[in-house]
């Protein structure tokens, strides 16, 4: 199961050198995201030292992407070992699936940096711009240690670091009593992820005897069948906390609104995507697949997520919260096509596997694109109009129409529509889905193709959500004077947003070009597996559709005639205000509505009397909703962890000769498991 | 000859499916009047079977037998249900305590807890497999529609829905019971029906509505 | 000798849709006891609005413009891939029921999209609940035409087609039969017909697709109606083709092509006669009512998926 054959480095002249180049872009990527812009910024107070460093980070960025394409295509390895410089094992190196997420990693973090040139300047003074500079370099290296390290030491520093780095960034932007709060529950939430995720870890130690990668990939096989629930069950937990499953996924619509814009897509598109990229080395790089146990319990948190996570998504109107809730049904999706690809394995149909996992990698690289597009537009209405609040904006597209272009191909993307790149993984994950009906006699025969509806349904629910979000932010009539007075943003806002639709677009009409290297990159996870032909045939319906769809729209608008301005028709209404159109929450009402069972919100109507029985001075109306998990499993759960606590407490008397005799005790303990010790 | 033998095997091999639509629509179904044509056509489907039986057996006792469903269950019940409904002048709807989406994933699963439980007989007693699966879907729709209807008339049709599935189940294991058993169950259900016909109109005089969830007086 | 068949087969599907339109408006003017309009009309009514101007609000931006054009062109692409006098179809890969039913999705999208950008209550009114009816009908379209693949072991449209031509009509598949129930109610629902939305009501207050083009005039709205007309005809061929192809041609010879048309033209005049019945017996939803219809729909079509495993015909 070698994807890290060192041994496979082909002795070529043209090889070595490419082996070289990749080395030293690496090199270079972690030396100057790591150590010299954090280095000089956190040094220096000089402003131009400050423009160098973001440059340096955008740069480096650049090579990354150049590395990661490299590796990706031309199926090299490469390792680098720093393992002399540090007390413990600390190798890194990329192999085929290391080279798809650095690729995502910075293909998003250049654009996401050149955005940040503008927002930072926008909104912060020179001090905090150079920490924020500073950090925001920092958790861009975390996240390529993550995702490219080769023992288990240099995978748990980086893990760690994106958490502590991203609260950092989240605190550096205001330091109010909320935030605080929801940032201690994001470090909460995401340490006891970090705990399960090394505790699978440590499991491999009595079987692979270090945590490097290629001994536990080895040692796996000897491993026991209880431990292998066992640490599945624990990366399950884990990687899932970071990731977003429901009912895990509590502290991501309380980080992702409050942290500044660049920083919320880079958590919601590319550190999710880490958890991901955890999962599936855990589970089909060093477990081979799993019982067909766990592969329904992923299936299910996969749907479950999906459904949940959109419904939430629909009932919010906070842009930010919006675009979070749509992070947890993407990775709904992501899980699907994970869980699918789990049972086909299971099952013993590596080929419909391969297609599954295809599937499931493909929607990850697509979901970092698009969903950072989404929170770089988002940051760009908030620097227009000081809001994200949908209630608040309206007609924007006039004003602002490169933002609205680019965040409509983020809308169209997000909700899977042909022509862009969401719909390419979403048909691969149906088409995975379809195939379950060649596992004859197993629970799996109707369960997969079921899930088709359940898909459909996430996919119907999310472009109601988009055609809500687009239509009431960007289109009709302004709704407050900020938005009235948007102005459009500065171009390398602009060129950051346009760099990721294109390639969106680009990815949606012609993905043939990035099927190819995924299937030799699954041939490598699931061995014995054939190419599947869907993803040939994917990659040739679609130009045809495309072509055909823009041909006909392109034919069309050639004859399109003169148009006079007129007043809004609206059935001869006089006096249309921007009150008068739907806000938000009422286009929402018919699916709250029909899934109130989900909800439950708290409804409240106040009423100031007037004089008269039926004409009241104010009338106030508040619905809050709690989502269902933190009153029915977080709260019992936190609450029985406080009354232990409670009891634990009363070990400590603060009398010294109880801790004296606890000492002893300690002692005596100790010789008498020396003694008897079986 | 042999179009009638084809017609015949075809009944025999896919009178199952329509007993599955009846069973469905009378899921949804709203109006009483509607239930209860649904109701004729079940049992002209079960005539159906009876008379192909009949054919395919070579047993002039059940020729008998499906005369009998199709005058009684087909022609004389409906008719005298649909004049109840008239007569005890009720409002039409069926009052189900089911919204139709739920009823028709309950009915959905009762079929295929149906084909899951006699999958494993059917092929040891030699008979097919949709057959008994729909003769048990539809005795437990029956059921179903009595505790989810409100209305009296309905749970009368819930009953006569059960011993459609019984009657159909008998058939189907043991090709015709004996003509006696069969004219005697026929008077029984007859009989069964005056008494809740009388029954029906005393309730709906002493207590203007018939709606059975409210007839709770008798408890302790 | 093929494409040319596949092109003009795409080009009946969008040059008879309003031909069908006026036959059904037609049908059931009769059935009202009224003379009705001519079947032609929506012909001359199409003619008449491409000539006129077109008046824009000004508030409305770019979206409003080009969304009759990008639902046109979604909905005529769509007619590529469906096969009427043979089995066989302009655009024909593995899996493309499903881009078939997201390029639809495309097109109602920019049309709800174009909806808000009016301004006014009533576009907004339309895309709610729009929303609602299509997010929640999806599903069961997906399901009934999953059902039917696995039956067929096939992934596109003219694949199944095929396997169907095959079969004996007279076994009567139980998959069939409930997948054939919830993709006509979800066709009356993503047609916009009753007892889901009235086509030609004047009451802004029961409008789903009504309302979203109430700003539109002239050219865009002749394109928006006739594609609502071609998706008509589109939903309609291809419930036929999935479930009564019988009569389609198997070879190019101009006799049999002609035969085939003429039983197609029988069907659909089926079809429509069918069709102008429901629609003036049952009276139109009320809006909350309408996912309790999908849901059926959607139970009908789970429980195809289901009876798959049992059902090897």
């Amino acid at each position: 199961m070698g994807i890290w054959l060192a041994s496979k480095e082909i002795c070529d002249e043209k090889s070595e050198m490419q082996l070289l180049s990749i080395k030293t872009g690496f090199v270079f990527l972690l030396a100057s995201l790591g150590l010299v812009a954090p280095i000089a910024l956190l040094v220096s107070h000089a402003k131009t030292v400050r423009v160098v460093a973001s440059c340096l980070v955008i740069a480096s960025n650049v090579v990354g992407c150049f590395v990661a394409v490299l590796c990706f295509w031309q199926q090299s390895t490469a390792i680098v070992d720093f393992s002399r410089f540090s007390p413990f094992p600390l190798a890194l190196g990329i192999d085929r699936l290391s080279a798809l997420f650095l690729l995502l990693i910075c293909s998003v973090a250049a654009p996401v940096s050149i955005f940040a040139v503008s927002y930072f300047d926008e909104h912060y003074g020179e001090q905090r711009r150079r920490s924020m500079w500073a950090f925001f370099s920092l958790f861009l290296s975390s996240m390529v240690v993550v995702v490219t390290a080769t023992t288990g030491f240099a995978f748990l520093i980086g893990w760690e670091l994106m958490t502590l780095l991203s609260a950092g960034l989240i605190l550096i932007e205001g330091d109010s009593a909320e935030r605080r709060h929801n940032v201690f529950i994001y470090l909460l939430m995401m340490h006891a992820g970090a705990a399960a995720v090394v505790a699978s870890f440590f499991l491999f130690l009595p079987h692979s005897h270090s945590l490097d990668f290629v001994a536990i990939r080895t040692a796996s096989t000897g491993v026991p069948a209880g431990v292998k629930t066992v640490i599945l069950l624990l990366a399950f937990v884990g990687f899932g906390t970071k990731a977003g499953i429901i009912p895990l996924h509590l502290w991501l619509p309380r980080a992702h609104p409050i942290a500044p814009s660049p920083v919320s897509a880079l958590m919601s598109g590319v550190m999710l995507k880490t958890a991901v990229y955890g999962f599936v080395r855990f589970s089909f790089d060093f477990l081979a697949g799993s019982p067909p146990w766990f592969a329904y319990l992923v299936l299910l948190a996969g749907a479950v997520s999906g459904l949940l996570g959109v419904l939430y998504a629909i009932a919010e109107h906070d842009l930010k919260r919006l675009l979070a809730y749509h992070s947890v049904e993407n990775i709904g999706i992501i899980f699907l096509g994970l869980g699918t690809s789990l049972l086909f394995l299971a099952h013993r149909a590596p080929l419909w596997a391969a297609l599954a996992l295809i599937a499931a990698l493909l929607h990850t690289l697509n979901h970092a694109l698009f969903k950072s597009l989404l929170f770089l537009g988002a940051g760009a209405i908030s620097r227009a109009t000081n809001t994200v609040d949908l209630e608040e904006l309206g007609g924007l597209q006039n004003r602002m129409p490169i933002t609205g272009t680019a965040f409509l191909i983020g809308c169209c993307s997000i909700v899977g529509l042909p022509l862009f790149n969401g719909f390419i993984s979403e048909w691969l994950t149906f088409r995975s889905f379809l195939a379950g009906s060649v596992l004859t006699g197993t629970r799996a025969q109707i369960l997969l193709p079921l899930m088709v509806g359940v898909l459909a349904l996430i996919g119907g629910l999310a472009a109601a959500c988009f055609v809500k979000v687009f239509g009431v932010a960007f289109l009709g009539r302004s709704r407050s004077a900020e938005a009235e007075h948007a102005v459009e943003v500065p171009p390398s806002m602009q060129v950051a947003m346009i760099f990721l639709a294109t390639i969106c677009l680009f990815i949606g009409i012609l993905p043939g070009f990035l099927l190819r290297p995924l299937v030799s990159l699954v041939q490598l996870l699931i061995p014995s597996a054939g190419v599947p032909e869907e993803t040939l045939s994917i990659g040739q319906v679609i130009p045809w559709t495309a072509a055909t769809v823009v041909g006909i729209s392109a034919v069309v608008a050639l004859f399109k005639r003169r148009e006079r301005l007129t007043r809004t028709w609206a059935c001869g209404l006089p006096g249309l205000s921007s009150r008068m159109q739907y806000t938000s929450t009422g286009f929402s009402k018919p699916i709250r509505y029909v899934f109130a069972r989900v909800y439950r919100p708290d409804r409240k109507v106040e009423q100031r009397p007037g004089d008269q029985p039926y004409f009241p001075v104010s009338i106030s109306y508040r619905s809050v909703r709690t989502t269902s998990y933190e009153k029915a499993l977080y709260r019992p759960f936190v609450e029985l962890i406080v009354s232990l606590a409670h009891r634990v407490r009363r070990l400590q008397t603060g009398n010294i000769q109880i801790y004296l005799l606890y000492i002893f005790l300690a002692l005596v303990l100790l010789l008498a498991f020396l003694r008897f010790r079986p | 000859m042999g179009l009638i033998g084809i017609a015949t095997a075809k009944i025999l091999s896919s009178f199952s499916v329509f007993l599955f639509l009846t069973i469905i629509l009378l899921a949804v179904a709203r109006r009483i009047s509607t239930s209860v044509l649904l109701f004729g056509l079940q049992s002209a489907v079960i005539t159906a079977d009876v008379i192909a039986t009949a054919f395919q057996e070579k047993l002039p006792e059940v020729y008998v037998v499906g005369v009998l469903v199709f005058a009684i269950k087909v022609m004389v019940i409906p008719r005298a249900l649909f004049v109840l409904t008239k007569r005890l002048k009720t409002v039409r709807d069926v009052q189900a305590s089911t919204t139709p989406t739920q009823s028709v994933f309950i009915v959905a699963a009762i079929i295929y807890l149906s084909y899951a439980a006699v999958h494993s007989y059917a092929g040891a007693i030699h008979v097919s497999d949709d057959a008994l699966a729909a003769a048990v879907s539809v005795i437990l729709t029956g059921s179903f529609l009595m505790v989810s209807r409100k209305k009296a008339l309905m749970q009368m049709l819930g009953l006569l829905v059960l011993e459609n599935g019984i009657f159909l189940a008998a058939l189907i294991t043991t090709f015709g019971m004996p003509l006696v058993i069969e004219i005697g169950i026929f008077f029984d259900i007859l009989m069964g029906l005056l008494l809740m016909g009388i029954f029906t109109f005393r309730i709906s005089d002493t207590f203007e509505h018939l709606d059975v969830s409210k007839l709770r007086r008798l408890r302790g | 000798m093929r494409i040319v068949v596949d092109l003009l087969q795409a080009l009946l599907l969008i040059l008879v849709a309003p031909l069908v339109r006026g036959v059904v408006a037609r049908l059931k003017a009769r059935l009202q006891n009224r003379r009705g309009a001519s079947v032609w009309r929506p012909y001359s009514d199409l003619l008449k609005l491409f000539r006129k101007e077109e008046l824009v609000p000004p508030t409305s931006s770019a979206v409003f413009r080009i969304a009759p054009v990008v639902l046109f062109a979604a909905v005529v692409c769509v007619t590529a891939f469906v096969p009427v006098v043979r089995s066989s179809a302009l655009i024909d890969w593995q899996g493309d029921f499903f881009v078939l039913v997201y390029v639809l999705a495309l097109g109602r999208f920019f049309l709800s999209l174009g909806a808000l950008d009016g301004g006014s209550a009533f576009g907004g009114m339309g895309a709610s609940r729009e929303a609602l009816v299509s997010s929640l009908a999806e599903a069961p379209f997906l399901l009934g035409l999953t059902a039917i693949a696995i039956l067929a072991s096939r992934a596109d449209i003219v694949g199944i087609v095929a396997w169907t031509l095959k079969q004996d009509f007279f076994n009567i598949s139980t998959v069939h039969l409930l997948a054939f129930g919830a993709l006509a109610m979800v066709a009356l629902a993503e047609t916009g017909r009753m007892p889901v939305d009235n086509p030609t009501t004047h009451l802004e207050l029961t409008m789903i697709h009504e309302g979203m083009v109430l700003e539109y005039s002239g050219p865009s709205l002749a394109l928006i109606e006739w594609a609502s007309a071609i998706k008509l005809h589109l939903v309609i061929a291809l419930l036929i083709a999935f479930f009564v192809p019988w009569g389609m041609s198997a070879g190019d010879s101009w006799t049999s092509l002609a035969l085939a048309v003429l039983f197609y033209a029988l069907k659909l005049a089926v079809c429509a006669v069918l069709l102008s019945i429901i629609e003036s017996a049952v009276a139109k939803l009320r809006m909350y009512l309408v996912p309790d219809f999908l849901g059926v729909a959607a139970a009908l079509s789970a429980l195809a998926v289901i009876f798959t495993i049992w059902v090897k015909r």
